[in-house]
């Protein structure tokens, strides 16, 4: 699609912070005059079902991103990174929260880390994997670890120029208000993390 | 901009004055937005949770016939449960405005099916407005909540999950806050407001008037527009109007077409469908069903017309499930076009071949369901019975899966008790008995008209109530039994044991989900009383929903402890990860159990299944928490 366009998949499990995400990122592009739009999916699948966000900035009317057209790709978790990874387009960057959560059914058969991110990486070019929960995990609040992808997708430069760092940190201060400065904090560790 | 709040906003600034609802996805967020709304006006405009559709649209067509500006909102299967009045309304008339919103939901996200709630327009003789996308939701809302009042007619605001659920950015123009204020007054008609047959005669055929009349004016509706002048008419309907523009554009076609927008799509305008069988070749461009393609084909019938008309009907250039998609409208474009599509259009790449485990969504870690389904299997194996589970709507329809399966049958809101009523009379032999599970929010919403049944005809059967002091699935609105209204106002709570007293069910029996073994003991004793009585019994097991108890304790400053797997007396029996399924919980590669720390709500009802005592605190939990997840209700 044109340059003037950024088409953007997030996803990950309900409950992963996938559309505070991809509100942040709406209203960083906003704050810099781009169009944004946020297609997000509700009910059933915030109880720990696959998630599937789409976010398509610049000049764009439709809601939905066509499979095999997505500049990038951000994933909260591993499988689900697999999963959606046919939406990227050749050329395309795929940043990934180095996580998995295995999907509590019984006697299920889980992939390993390696086939997972052979299948992200037969789709797009570019993997950059960042221990986001990790992280959180060590800072001592999990739910943050969507700010970090975010500053490690800012610092590998998926953005182009919709979104800078300056405009991501006021946009979490609208999104989040209260609770935003533990995750500011977040986004900059990401950035750390994707040098 | 959040479409359904868009919508909330078109509503406010065309001065509404009373809005009922029952949440149900894709629809909820209009009406929790405009209880904010309310909340920070001083009660204006009148917002209610209603206990079904149908009393939503009841309430609010009492209140537009007193004069007043009212919608009732509500998902596309909620229209169904609220048909009676709806068609009704469509005979009397307002004298207010009365808008209903259905939010119809393409390929079931979060529903038991899939329709187009077009037809309820062309069906009821209520005209359907149809936003392009969020951008215009609110101009849409607006636009319906005025022509209503102009009519003195119902209207549908008819949107699909992806105007409902996109964010776009919104301009906003100024609330009339004098307007909002509800000051109804009930003028005595008989021959106005009561369908008995001599009225309602002469009503369907003024009824038949508006239709032509409407079908005229809403030509000009603002919303309406015609974009381009090339040789090949395009009619985009509602969101497949963004689809098209976009698809137009990509494929460099701007000079080929004219874009026909269309927000009126039940009745389709008359003078617009003439314009439009000007063109040799029409494509028609609609999420759910050919409804204006049908239209549009009648009218070209009766004009003798010999255009080509592409869209849903005879070799499909666009498929009747599902959702819309660039990639379908591209490749529907192209082929009107008479060119080749663009090879991501023509062949989207498939999802990678390898497998990968399926993720259904599933109970949380730490959701009281979870300890009391656990709890119902041993019941029910402790005394060999066969049930059939007559399952609901709501978050424990997720039992459904394994490793519970405890929902066989799923119809609809209510359904679980009334198909369980026909269940206990017919099934035959002395294992088998009929398990009716519903929620607390389900249970108010039509739970007791069958449960009243089953009481009068003696049907053999246990309800379970599952009562989490909320509305969970839709994200935690209130209802009769949790003592607040829409606007936060405290009332006194209804409670369900009661009602079932009430209605004169013998044995009401309370337990408590997070303790298993408490559940198990009542299962057992409700389970005794319906096989040797052959009577109704209720049990209704109570504890907060997790989500709601994790708010409830991170604003009071206290933080849930997480559990961990002790090894060395884990003995890789599996009953955690397998029997009781806990998210939070794996397998090791070894077989024995591991806690994900992100997880883990610190519920500790894992300490309590697991027959070797592996589970344990991380540190000495708060035993506060444990009060708050028994009890929390949500804080409007
Ligand atoms: S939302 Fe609440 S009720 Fe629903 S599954 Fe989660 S914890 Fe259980
Ligand atoms: S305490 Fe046990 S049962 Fe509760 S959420 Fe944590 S792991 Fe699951």
């Amino acid at each position: 699609m044109s340059s003037n366009t950024l088409n953007l998949v997030i996803t990950g499990v309900g409950g992963q912070g996938q559309i505070t995400l991809a509100r942040v990122i709406a209203e960083a592009a906003l704050l810099r005059g781009v169009n944004a739009i946020v297609a997000e999916t509700h009910g059933l699948s915030q109880r720990g079902g696959t998630v599937i966000v789409h976010v398509r900035l610049g000049e764009v009317e439709a809601p939905l991103i066509p499979p095999g057209t997505a500049d990038a790709i951000l994933a909260m978790e591993l499988i689900e990174a697999a999963r959606y990874a046919y939406y990227l387009r050749k050329g395309s960057i795929a940043v990934v929260n180095d996580y998995l959560v295995p999907p509590p059914l019984p006697k299920i058969e889980v992939p390993s880390r390696d086939e997972l991110l052979g299948i992200v990486r037969s789709y797009s070019d570019r993997v950059v994997l960042v221990p986001a929960t990790h992280e959180a995990l060590r800072i001592g609040d999990s739910r943050v670890a969507n700010m970090i992808l975010l500053g490690a997708a800012i610092k590998s430069n998926i953005f182009k120029d919709f979104i800078d760092f300056s405009s991501a940190e006021e946009a979490i201060k609208r999104v989040l208000g209260r609770a935003a400065k533990p995750n500011i904090e977040a986004l900059h560790r990401g950035a750390d993390l994707a040098k | 901009m959040l479409g359904n709040v868009a919508i909330a906003r078109g509503f406010l600034e065309a001065g509404l004055q009373f809005a009922a609802a029952y949440p149900g996805t894709p629809s909820t967020e209009i009406v929790e937005a405009l209880s904010t709304a309310s909340r920070v006006l001083g009660g204006k405009p009148y917002v209610e949770w209603s206990t079904n559709e149908k009393v939503a649209v009841e309430a609010a067509l009492g209140a537009a016939i007193a004069g007043v500006r009212a919608v009732a909102t509500m998902k596309h299967v909620g229209l169904n449960v609220a048909a009676d009045p709806f068609f009704s309304s469509a005979y009397l008339g307002v004298s207010g405005a009365l808008v209903i919103v259905t939010a119809d939901d393409p390929w079931m996200w979060s529903s038991q099916n899939e329709q187009d709630n077009r037809w309820y327009g062309l069906h009821a003789y209520v005209p359907v407005i149809e936003p392009t996308g969020a951008q215009d939701a609110k101009e849409a809302a607006r636009l319906a909540l005025s022509y209503s009042e102009k009519y003195k007619r119902p209207f549908i605001l008819r949107t699909t999950t992806r105007i409902a659920h996109t964010r776009v950015p919104v301009d906003t123009g100024e609330i009339p806050l004098e307007k909002l204020e509800p000051q109804g007054e009930f003028i005595k008609d008989p021959s106005k407001w009561t369908l008995v047959p001599q009225y309602a005669r002469r009503k369907r055929l003024e009824l038949l008037d508006f239709w032509d009349k409407v079908s005229e004016e809403l030509a000009d509706f603002p919303l309406n527009s015609v974009e381009g002048s090339g040789d090949i008419a395009v009619v985009g309907v509602g969101i497949g109007y963004r689809y098209a523009k976009e698809a137009i554009s990509m494929l460099g076609a701007q000079d080929k077409i004219t874009l026909f927008k269309v927000s009126t799509s039940v009745p389709l305008p008359r003078a617009l469908a003439e314009k439009i069988s000007s063109y040799d070749t029409i494509l028609v461009i609609e999420e759910g069903d050919p409804v204006v393609e049908m239209q549009l084909k009648t009218v070209l019938q009766e004009l003798g017309s010999r255009a080509r008309v592409y869209g849903k009907h005879g070799k499909p250039l666009l498929p009747r499930y599902g959702e819309l998609g660039l990639e379908k409208v591209v490749s529907a474009l192209s082929t009107v076009l008479g060119i080749e599509p663009p090879t991501w259009a023509k062949e989207p790449p498939k999802p990678s071949g390898q497998k990968l485990p399926p993720r259904p969504p599933v109970l949380c870690p730490g959701c009281p369901y979870r300890g009391f389904f656990y709890a119902l299997r041993r019941a029910v194996n402790k005394l060999r019975l066969k049930p059939v589970y007559s399952g609901d709507i709501g978050c424990y329809s997720l039992g459904v899966n394994p490793p519970f399966y405890v929902q066989d049958t799923i119809i609809e809101m209510g359904g679980s008790i009334g198909a369980g009523n026909g269940f206990s009379h017919v099934l035959r032999g002395d294992r088998d008995i009929v398990i009716a599970i519903i929620g607390d929010s389900t249970f108010f919403h039509s739970g007791v008209p069958p449960l009243i049944n089953a009481v009068y005809n003696k049907a053999p059967l246990l309800v379970i109530v599952l009562d989490n002091h909320t509305t969970a699935m839709t994200g935690h609105q209130p209802h009769p039994g949790t003592g607040v209204l829409a606007i936060g106002e405290q009332v006194e709570p209804m409670s369900i044991e009661s009602v079932a007293r009430g209605v004169g069910v013998e044995k009401v029996l309370v337990a408590d989900p997070f303790d298993v073994k408490d559940s198990e003991t009542k299962l057992v004793e409700a389970l005794r009383y319906v096989k040797e009585n052959k009577k109704p019994a209720v049990l209704v097991a109570k504890g907060a929903c997790i989500l709601v108890a994790l708010r409830t304790a991170a604003k009071n400053g206290i933080r849930p402890v997480p559990y961990r797997v002790n090894l060395e007396k884990c003995t890789g029996c599996g009953i955690c990860y397998t029997a009781f399924n806990c998210p939070a919980i794996y397998r090791r590669p070894d077989g024995k159990a591991e806690i994900d720390p992100a997880l883990c709500t610190g519920c500790g009802v894992c300490a309590e299944i697991c027959p070797f005592k592996a589970f344990e605190p991380v540190e000495e939990p708060n035993p506060e928490w444990f009060k708050i997840m028994r009890t929390a209700r949500p804080v409007y």
